[in-house]
């Protein structure tokens, strides 16, 4: 089974964990001590991964260290409809997004690491950066809808979709607002009515899409 | 007529079933869609405990809080108190509701009484809405043009409706010809960002003297 060194709240941790759950396959999670024991950053995941970052994935002799990799290679391994198809333009948009993935990390990401865990940093620039790259991902979306496409690159789900959903929908951890995001907003909610979709701290499912819970009658 | 339309949203960012954030000058609204299609304008407040009420759901005909569940309807009347099944709330659980009208595929909140209809947008349909962190000022000088009393502003390349959300923000619908094809309508989805950085960059170098 696939072992992934995991972070309950890391954004790129469940990154894996939701494209696996989505494609249906299951991992072996090794909880890592990242906050506050830095477990990341001693011997035994140095040895893994000498970059000191999380998550890891392992399986067999393949040994992952990038987020965007290990999406490819779940999707490749169980669900090739999730990467992108002969046509080049949906190509290169899934590479456009993956590789754009690492800006809301940098940006989205470090407002919330200095807002969470006062990483120290300078809030009022990664804000800046992260409102650049949501404006980026909204202008995206708008150009996908003229084009009669629902998803970052294509009109499924694609990996992309994946590596760009969890730091934008933690935004408001750093302090950015997803409130000026229409096309965000609309987008995040098909990403959370995929059938599989599953919730980290911070991202909840659409209590809507389940009927109204009702108290049994010993419970009244 | 002593008030006005606000437009707060285009109806194809609000399907049905969803609420989402918006603002009037009295403060920020819950506006959300039931599944039948009906729109209404609640503040942003569950008068429980105070949580936000966009960030809640819509099941049905109801919008319920995030936290505990009580759920509204259009007319901002508590229905249900999860926690209390068998209580039918009293009259005196309400949130503050606001008038709505949807026309020209936007959805505008009355404030104070305005005339009977919105204004309409000369022929147009709305394409999509950005905010930009500046004031109308800033945006009419990027756009070398004054925009309306009602808010529309023709800015030669590209034509806007124009709302202040607050003190330094501005809610910017952009407008473009009923008959606009993909192509056209990106390209003025694009000049849209265009005239926002110019005007942000405006107010920045008006906030540096």
């Amino acid at each position: 089974m696939m072992k992934l060194y995991d972070y309950i709240l890391s954004p790129s941790c469940y990154k894996v964990r939701l494209m696996a759950a989505l494609t249906g396959t299951t991992l072996d999670l090794r909880a890592v001590d990242f906050h506050p024991g830095l477990e990341h950053r001693g011997p035994e995941l140095l040895a893994l991964n000498p970059a000191g970052s999380i998550p890891i994935l392992e399986d067999g002799d393949v040994l992952l260290t990038e987020s965007s990799a290990m999406l490819v290679y779940l999707a490749a391994k169980a669900a090739p409809d999730w990467l992108a198809g002969s046509d080049a333009k949906e190509a290169a948009r899934v590479q456009q997004w993956l590789s754009f993935s690492g800006r809301l990390t940098s940006s989205l990401g470090g407002a919330r690491l200095h807002e969470m865990l006062l990483r120290p940093g300078d809030i009022g620039a990664l804000q800046s950066s992260g409102i650049a790259a949501l404006r980026e991902l909204e202008l995206g979306l708008v150009e996908q809808a003229e084009r009669g496409q629902k998803f970052l690159a294509a009109d499924r789900p694609t990996v992309a979709d994946i590596a760009c959903f969890p730091y934008v929908a933690l935004a408001p951890d750093g302090g950015v607002s997803l409130d000026p995001y229409p096309a965000i907003r609309l987008w995040s909610r098909r990403l959370r009515s995929l059938p599989g979709f599953i919730e980290m701290p911070g991202i909840h499912r659409l209590h809507e899409l389940k009927p109204e819970p009702q108290l049994e009658k010993s419970e009244t | 007529m002593t008030g006005s339309w606000v437009p707060v949203a285009l109806s194809s960012d609000l399907p049905s079933g969803t609420v989402l954030p918006a603002r009037i000058p009295a403060g920020p609204l819950a506006l959300w869609r039931s599944q039948s299609g009906r729109v209404a304008a609640s503040a942003d407040r569950c008068p429980h405990r105070g949580m936000s009420l966009s960030h809640g759901f819509v099941r049905g005909e109801t919008l319920s809080c995030i936290y505990h569940g009580w759920s509204y309807g259009q007319a901002g009347n508590c229905l249900r108190i999860p926690a209390h099944p068998g209580l039918t709330p009293p009259e005196a659980i309400r949130t503050v509701t606001h008038p709505v009208a949807e026309a020209d595929g936007v959805v505008w909140v009355a404030v104070g009484e305005p005339a009977a209809t919105p204004p309409g947008l000369a022929g147009l349909v709305p394409l999509r809405s950005i905010t930009a962190f500046v004031d109308i000022a800033a945006i009419e000088a990027a756009a070398g043009a004054k925009a309306t009393a009602e808010g529309l502003l023709d800015a030669g390349d590209i034509r806007l409706l124009l709302s202040s959300t607050r003190e330094g923000e501005t809610l910017i619908h952009v407008l473009i010809a009923a008959d606009a094809g993909p192509a056209e309508r990106i390209a003025a989805a694009r000049t849209a960002e265009a005239l926002r950085r110019r005007a942000e960059d405006i107010q920045k170098k008006g906030a540096a003297q």
